[in-house]
């Protein structure tokens, strides 16, 4: 049930644009305990999490609130669309079940 | 060297690999104390960590247990900002967050992203 809306804000986007973006964001996030190297921290899993969430934290990147170097340096390069079909490629992983 | 820096040598090494390879090292914290002390976040990110009380929340259920760890750490100490989570974290001890992550890690929810 991908036509499934949430109530209130609704992020959209699009997922299938969004798997492409992900390309990148696959060599740290796709590899299974893959580890930031200092300080040293698996780097989050995304399938599934809230847009919202994963929207702000983009977006905090990108202007500098959030500070983590390879992710603001990524972020940078990200418009809002391109922000809003990313997450909403990361959440559509949750929705397809395990 | 004398016998004494020796057997020093030789306890510290021995206690060194203990602390290493026992199970309560490889476990981190221990997730009972957790979900013990999880209600104050279960009141936002719910006691899985699957419930967000709004969708600008995280969900927290899955997720790597060093990097929640990393994350209470940063909002404790400011290197991360936000209000609220600043609150909370800044009344963690190193052992709460340890406890907090072992639970929250330990639930079905998150997911890696699939490499094909």
């Amino acid at each position: 049930m991908i036509t499934l809306v949430p109530l209130g804000l609704s992020a959209q986007g699009d997922p299938e644009r969004g798997e492409v973006l992900a390309y990148t964001c696959s060599g740290c996030h796709g590899i299974p305990f893959y580890k930031n190297i200092y300080p040293t921290y698996s780097v989050p899993k995304l399938g599934g999490q809230n847009q919202e969430y994963l929207i702000a934290a983009l977006k905090a990147y990108r202007e500098g609130t959030r500070q983590h170097a390879t992710m603001q340096a990524q972020a940078a390069t990200l418009s809002d669309q391109d922000i809003l079909d990313v997450t909403a490629y990361f959440v559509s992983i949750g929705e397809n079940g395990s | 060297m004398n016998r004494l820096t020796l057997m020093t040598i030789v306890l510290m090494t021995s206690m060194f690999l203990a602390a290493i390879t026992s199970p309560a090292h490889a476990a981190g914290g221990d997730y009972r104390r957790g979900l013990e002390k999880s209600q104050v976040c279960q009141s936002c990110h719910g006691r899985t960590g699957n419930e967000s009380l709004q969708p600008s929340y995280p969900r927290l259920a899955g997720q790597h247990e060093d990097y929640l760890v990393h994350a209470l750490k940063s909002y404790r100490n400011g290197s991360r900002q936000n209000a609220v989570m600043a609150g909370f974290a800044g009344n963690l001890s190193d052992r709460d967050i340890a406890d907090l992550a072992a639970w929250y890690s330990r639930q079905e929810g998150l997911q890696d992203l699939d490499v094909e």
